[in-house]
């Protein structure tokens, strides 16, 4: 029968049961929509593809800097990923590490393949100067606040992700736009806490983000059903060379200019602090922006202080709002790096 | 339906039985040996209770925002005046039988004061502490942890009290729960005192020691000081043996514990060594002789006020009828503010330090 997604009860009737859409939700991970299932299979086919097109193996040198030793490791070329140097190194680098720096200047995820030799660092969200690294947090925080949006609606609520602005940890929150057709709904308490915890959930399953970079005719294929990232995508790869990136965390599959976090079980404690409607012209149902707050599993903060940072997330981000003439510069694939 | 009606009735019918028979037992003097009707607590917390510390680790805060978090507390818990609460207070007109709320005070040490007549008496400085209303419970809501037997009339409210604002985080966030509706700092020390239905204060009104009146009778609760494992002449008074005189090893034991004949067993409440102290006792009739409006301190009559210097004692109105006030009395609280206050107010029978020698007259 319909066991699929009645996972989120109307606004008003919230409060009938958390533990009732919790067993469902349970049951309901093994079925997921047809049209999840259709995108896994792409990027599933496509990564196979990819890597049978690698051909003959070749080998590049990989120059590691630590903070306090150094060491050379000899890995394949466009196969190996900095996640697997950095298991070479330890479990305790290989965990903590967020993001990798090639170079000293390029920031590298930590699940795409190497393409050249190159220095390497691996940056955690300990170092003295952690903006890099706070910045791809918050990327990574919008981009799962994004799946977890697209997975928490009932069935006869229409949910389209249209996207995210740059991330900016200084405004407070991070931010997805989601089109849900829902007119005027305002969040009561008890449904942030319920995104909240789905979240968080979420994000405990330790899924480790994977990369992979596509054709623009893959990508519009990839995401032929939802409107807005259809006609964003040859906006973004006019900027990227022909080329998409995609990033996949569970089962959601999502586009983003920059590198994200090696593992969703790097978010500590989330929350989802508000979802505000937004003044758009765009058509098909209102766009909500979902605004949230995370901190790094590794960071402990009391809960007075906390709950500052909640009230904050809690207003309007001043983040670019979308509109029906709009440029992606911000979602545009230039791998560079940019404070 | 059936099976729920027996034991309705047969609890009702206990309840006839209990009540008859508290009249038929034998009550010693001392508070322990007291034939109880309700009997001996079990832990029951109240309402309100939650874990209160939080194991704190090292946080991750940079000085400069503790700096911050510091400015944050002050702004929100002092940098505030509530005015609406004074209008709203003066409404309500004081009878007799009216109970008002008591304080949380903390006992800060015994001074003596000499009355006009020549007479030294020992005071106990209770300071009250910046007392806030958290919560008031209406009396058909309130529900004790422990119930007591027997039928109340004039069932009271209760007024939840807090003293001591805190760090809020130093506390469980359920903890700083408790005292987010009323706007109020999260407190160390909390309080019930049971208060007729007029008597009830909106939660975040400050009280002070001007609550009380000098020359007013007020009973005192604390927790007496531990003194651990007593023997029988320190814990009963029991007068001991000689120290001398061919007393073979009994100098300061028990001596006999009971006779013979039919009943010829140790009785339950007789009198032995055993732990000593820890319990709250209660204090009643005391006078206040003195207030001292700067420090918000109340001289109480007596120097047996249980508990150690420093502790935490709740005073409240002498329930002893005799003592009772009355006059009027701020009701449901001092509101004040517009007149000037001396900094001690002294019963009209004390002796004022800067006053002119007593002299006798032979």
């Amino acid at each position: 029968m319909n066991t699929v997604n009645v996972f989120f009860a109307k606004p008003t009737l919230l409060s009938a049961g958390y533990r009732a859409t919790i067993a469902i939700y349970k049951r309901l991970s093994s079925s997921l929509s047809e049209e999840i299932r259709r995108q896994n299979n792409i990027f599933d086919n496509e990564q196979k593809k990819q890597e049978e097109s690698i051909g003959r193996v070749e080998k590049i040198e990989i120059e590691y800097e630590g903070p306090s030793d150094k060491a050379t490791l000899v890995m394949n070329k466009n196969i190996s990923t900095p996640f697997d140097c950095a298991k070479h190194l330890g479990e305790t680098i290989a965990d903590r590490s967020a993001v990798a720096l090639l170079n000293n200047d390029t920031l590298w995820h930590m699940h795409k393949p190497l393409p050249d030799s190159c220095k390497l660092q691996f940056l955690h969200y300990n170092i003295p100067q952690p903006a890099l690294v706070n910045k791809i947090f918050w990327r990574t925080c919008s981009f799962l606040l994004g799946a977890v949006a697209n997975s928490a609606f009932k069935d006869d609520v229409k949910v389209q992700l249209h996207s995210f602005p740059s991330p900016n940890v200084r405004s407070g929150s991070f931010v997805y736009d989601v089109q849900v057709t829902l007119e005027d709904w305002r969040p009561t308490q008890n449904e942030l806490k319920v995104l909240s915890i789905e979240m968080i959930k979420f994000c405990q399953q330790g899924h480790a983000i994977q990369c992979m970079d596509v054709s623009t005719d893959l990508a519009l294929d990839l995401f032929r059903n939802n409107a807005h990232k259809y006609q964003q995508i040859p906006d973004i790869a006019a900027h990227n060379n022909g080329k998409i990136t995609l990033f996949r965390a569970g089962h959601h599959i999502d586009i983003s200019r920059g590198p994200m976090v090696t593992n969703t079980n790097h978010l500590g404690r989330i929350t989802v602090a508000n979802v505000i409607k937004l003044d758009t012209d765009i058509p098909g149902g209102p766009i909500y922006r979902f605004q949230g707050v995370a901190l790094p599993r590794n960071i402990i903060l009391n809960h007075f202080a906390y709950s500052l940072l909640e009230e904050r997330a809690r207003e309007l981000n001043p983040g670019r709002i979308p509109g029906s003439q709009e440029n992606f510069e911000d979602n545009s694939f230039v791998a560079q790096v940019t404070v | 339906m059936a099976f729920a009606l027996s034991t309705v009735v047969a609890r009702s019918g206990l309840k006839v039985l209990e009540e008859k028979l508290s009249t038929l037992t034998i009550s010693c003097g001392s508070v322990r040996e007291k034939h109880k009707l309700n009997p001996k607590p079990r832990l029951r917390n109240p309402t309100w209770f939650t874990q209160k510390h939080r194991v704190s680790k090292d946080d991750v805060v940079t000085i400069e925002n503790q700096e911050f978090l510091k400015e944050v507390v002050q702004d929100r818990f002092f940098n505030k005046t509530n005015d609406e609460s004074k209008e709203s207070l003066q409404n309500v007109i004081w009878r007799p039988n009216l109970q008002r709320t008591g304080l949380i005070a903390r006992k800060i040490g015994i001074y003596p004061l000499w009355l006009k007549n020549g007479k030294k008496i020992s005071t106990t400085l209770l300071q009250v502490l910046d007392n806030h209303v958290i919560k008031y419970y209406p009396p058909e809501t309130y529900d004790p942890p422990r119930k007591r037997v027997g039928k109340i009339y004039n069932k009271k409210g209760c007024l939840l009290l807090g003293a001591e604002g805190a760090d809020p985080s130093t506390f469980t966030r359920e903890y700083c729960g408790i005292f987010k509706n009323s706007g109020v700092i999260p407190k160390k020390t909390l309080a019930r005192f049971f208060v007729s239905p007029d008597a009830a204060l909106p939660p975040g009104t400050l009280l002070t020691a001007l609550h009380f009146q000098v020359g007013n009778f007020v009973d005192v609760r604390g927790l007496t000081i531990d003194r651990g494992f007593q023997g029988v002449m320190k814990r009963h008074g029991f007068k001991g043996m000689p120290a001398s005189h061919g007393v073979t090893k009994t100098h300061r034991r028990g001596g006999n514990i009971g006779g013979g004949g039919e009943k010829g067993r140790v009785w339950p409440g007789t009198k032995m060594p055993g732990h000593m102290g820890n319990r709250y006792r209660i204090l009643k009739g005391l006078k206040v002789w003195r207030i001292n409006t700067k420090y918000n301190v109340l001289y109480v009559s007596g120097q047996n006020i249980p508990g150690a210097t420093n502790s935490i004692v709740y005073v409240y109105d002498s329930k002893i009828i005799t003592k009772r006030p009355t006059e009027l009395v701020p009701f449901p609280t001092y509101i004040g503010g517009e007149e000037e206050l001396p900094e001690n107010i002294y019963d009209k029978e004390v002796h004022e330090f800067g006053e002119p020698t007593i002299v006798f007259n032979e």
